[in-house]
């Protein structure tokens, strides 16, 4: 809903709707002339009121001049990157993968004001068509450097009917106040299997926007885990679609808040077909002032008989100054379904701690231990070995203050 | 220091206070227990026996009002639960604690290297680890399949049990508190449990046995039996005192300790 009077714009929406315009985006451009950035009104942003917390918006970025490299280092991964909104260019492919570039945005039209931003202001997309079974995790190394800048880029990939990949999307850059809006759009093809990690690892000035929509074919099976363990503002917009009798999504998501941060965690899951399944599973750790969001929304479309999914939040809090907020919806229009949701929250379990201390483990390390144990369901899945030990050190790093 | 060090008793309990929150728990507990002697505590249910077996490994939920613990001559009360386990004490749950996540063999190399390293030794090598724990193991029935699975979790009271015992095999201590190990065991359990605590029995290592049943010191032979009740001891004997309380109950001692 509109307001009926027009809102009271500040400088980061009038500095969007100049970028925006600029970029003949006109649509979304007047939506935030009308409506302005979506505030707690606007439910999906309940707990992430952008007009409070993006207070200015960047310049829109210029091609970068020096690179930091990437900030997660997967062993034997095939690497590419995106520089400032630029797609850069890559070493040869390995088998199965064909590397190219698309125009504009890539994501459907929806009543999002994130996703209307990236659609108008995203230049060029990487696309990835992929086929067969491929043995090498595929990097994406979003990144944006230099004097603080607004990006918006985007990977579109398709994944053949029967095959599998695991691709991982990291999102990092220099210490600036930058705004990144980022897009993947990933359709799975029958039988397909996906993992696809996102990693946000920005700098604590950073803002970090990520929408990953997701279109699971027949028999495909999809794990995301998102990563918020960087950036000061993290928001992360999930929308799977299971499309195809048989798909199911194992919707993951960690985030890790220290002093300071907000990060949030925001799906919307629809089950279109009948006989689809999906298992959201997010959890959050706190540590200072912090906030975690984490909303999840099934839908049930009015066909999509026998469909079975379960949301599931829980919060760890490591201090007594942080906020962890959770709110699941359903919003069912199938009568024979099993679907369930549930949300956890409490501080490290003194009886554990107490156990593992009485066998003369030191209490730091019988914390980390712990904590990690709360997170082993997320990553232990994810079976290649390069790839869960990088996470694993995140995590680790994290739990010694590095990020 | 050499000619005294043999006498000194691995455990020494004197006139020890012990509340949780307003409520007095323990009265004035006074224990010594030589090295080498398996003493054994018993007494019903509420008298304070876990609570002993607690404050020793040193959880902070307790209150020290008055007393003194001193674990080979030293005084432990300053010490935190994982100091206190580096210097000797080891507490074999009566409920261990089921820990998801937390791989058992992660958590087996993360206790032993710990409490080497808080001692001045080099961390065990992984071989000589391996070797370890699957000798521990084969004594106490403890299979693969069960070191594979998390700290705990899915374990039957049995297989928590003798998870405990193997735990203190490897670990080694000079004082091994076994709070009742014996609940929650079938006979079967009961005698593989009883023989891995009799293999550790070796002349030097002490051992407080607290149980609510006699029938586990069948099988652990005490040297010394206490009576505990309303939060101190008040009768010790041999391991016959274990039978008479068994025809008797503990009626005898009600009131005795008010």
């Amino acid at each position: 809903m509109r307001p009926a009077f027009p809102v009271r714009l500040g400088i980061a929406e009038e500095t969007l709707i100049a970028q925006l315009k600029a970029a003949g985006a006109d649509q979304i451009a007047e939506r935030v002339t009308v409506a302005g950035l979506p505030t707690r009104r606007v439910e999906a942003y309940h707990y992430t009121d952008l007009k409070t917390l993006l207070r200015t918006i960047p310049p829109l970025a210029q091609p970068a001049n020096e690179a930091t490299g990437t900030a997660l280092r997967v062993a034997g991964a095939y690497t590419l990157s995106i520089v400032n909104g630029v797609v850069q260019n890559a070493a040869t492919a390995p088998e199965g993968v064909i590397v190219g570039k698309t125009h504009g945005g890539v994501l459907t039209h929806r009543d999002d004001t994130l996703v209307g931003i990236s659609n108008g202001l995203t230049k060029e997309a990487l696309s990835l068509d992929l086929k067969g079974a491929i043995g090498q995790v595929i990097q994406i190394d979003h990144r944006i450097e230099g004097e603080a800048a607004h990006v918006a880029d985007a990977t579109k990939i398709f994944v053949a009917d029967d095959s599998s990949v695991v691709i991982l999307e990291t999102f990092s850059g220099s210490d600036a106040a930058h705004v990144g809006n980022h897009a993947s759009y990933i359709a799975l093809g029958k039988n397909a299997v996906v993992t696809h990690v996102t990693v946000d690892l920005g700098s604590r000035s950073t803002s970090h926007f990520a929408t990953n929509e997701y279109h699971l074919g027949d028999g495909a099976q999809l794990r995301t885990l998102v990563v918020h363990a960087g950036s000061g503002l993290a928001r992360t917009h999930l929308f799977p679609r299971m499309e195809g009798a048989g798909a199911h999504a194992d919707v993951t998501g960690l985030n890790l808040v220290a002093e300071g941060q907000h990060s949030d965690i925001t799906m919307e899951t629809t089950h279109a077909v009948p006989h689809t399944s999906s298992q959201p599973l997010f959890k959050s750790i706190t540590r200072g002032r912090s906030k975690a969001v984490v909303q999840g929304k099934l839908i049930v479309a009015r066909d999509a008989q026998k469909t079975d999914a379960k949301f599931m939040h829980q919060g760890l809090m490591l201090s007594d100054d942080a906020e962890i907020l959770s709110k699941p919806e359903l919003e069912i229009y199938a009568d024979d379904v099993v679907c369930g949701h549930g949300s956890t929250c409490g501080k490290l379990d003194d009886d554990s701690l107490f156990y593992l201390l009485s066998r003369g483990i030191p209490k730091a390390e019988a914390e980390t231990m712990l904590v990690r144990g709360f997170i082993a369901e997320l990553i232990d899945p994810i079976e290649d070995e390069a790839l869960n030990e990088a996470l694993q050190g995140i995590v680790d790093g994290w739990l010694l203050g590095d990020h | 220091m050499t000619d005294t060090a043999a006498k000194t008793p691995v455990l020494e309990i004197r006139n020890l206070h012990a509340r949780i929150e307003e409520r007095e728990i323990l009265k004035g507990v006074n224990l010594v227990i030589p090295q080498g002697e398996v003493h054994a505590i018993m007494g019903r249910n509420g008298s304070g026996k876990s609570t002993l077996s607690y404050v020793l490994a040193g959880k902070e939920d307790y209150e020290i009002t008055e007393g003194e613990i001193l674990l080979n001559g030293e005084s432990i009360l300053e010490m935190e639960p994982a100091e206190r386990a580096a210097a000797g004490i080891f507490l074999a749950f009566q409920y261990p604690i089921e820990i998801p996540g937390v791989a058992t063999m992660t958590f087996l190399k993360a206790a032993i290297n710990a409490q080497r390293k808080a001692r001045g030794e080099g961390e065990l090598s992984t071989p000589d680890f391996m070797r370890a724990v699957k000798e521990a193991g084969a004594q106490l029935n403890v299979d693969s399949a069960m070191l594979k699975r998390p700290l705990n979790v899915g374990f039957s009271g049995g297989e928590k049990k003798r998870a405990e015992i193997m735990q203190m095999a490897l670990l080694k201590p000079s004082l091994a508190v076994l709070d009742e190990t014996d609940s929650g065991l079938d006979i079967d359990a009961l005698q593989v449990v009883s023989k891995g605590v009799n293999a550790l029995r070796d002349g030097k290592r002490s051992m407080l046995v607290i149980t609510h049943y006699q029938r586990l010191l069948n099988h652990i032979v005490p040297d010394v039996v206490h009576v505990f009740s309303d939060g101190r001891i008040v009768e010790s004997g041999d391991k016959d005192l274990a039978l008479q309380l068994e025809a008797k109950g503990y009626a005898d001692y009600d009131g005795q300790a008010a």
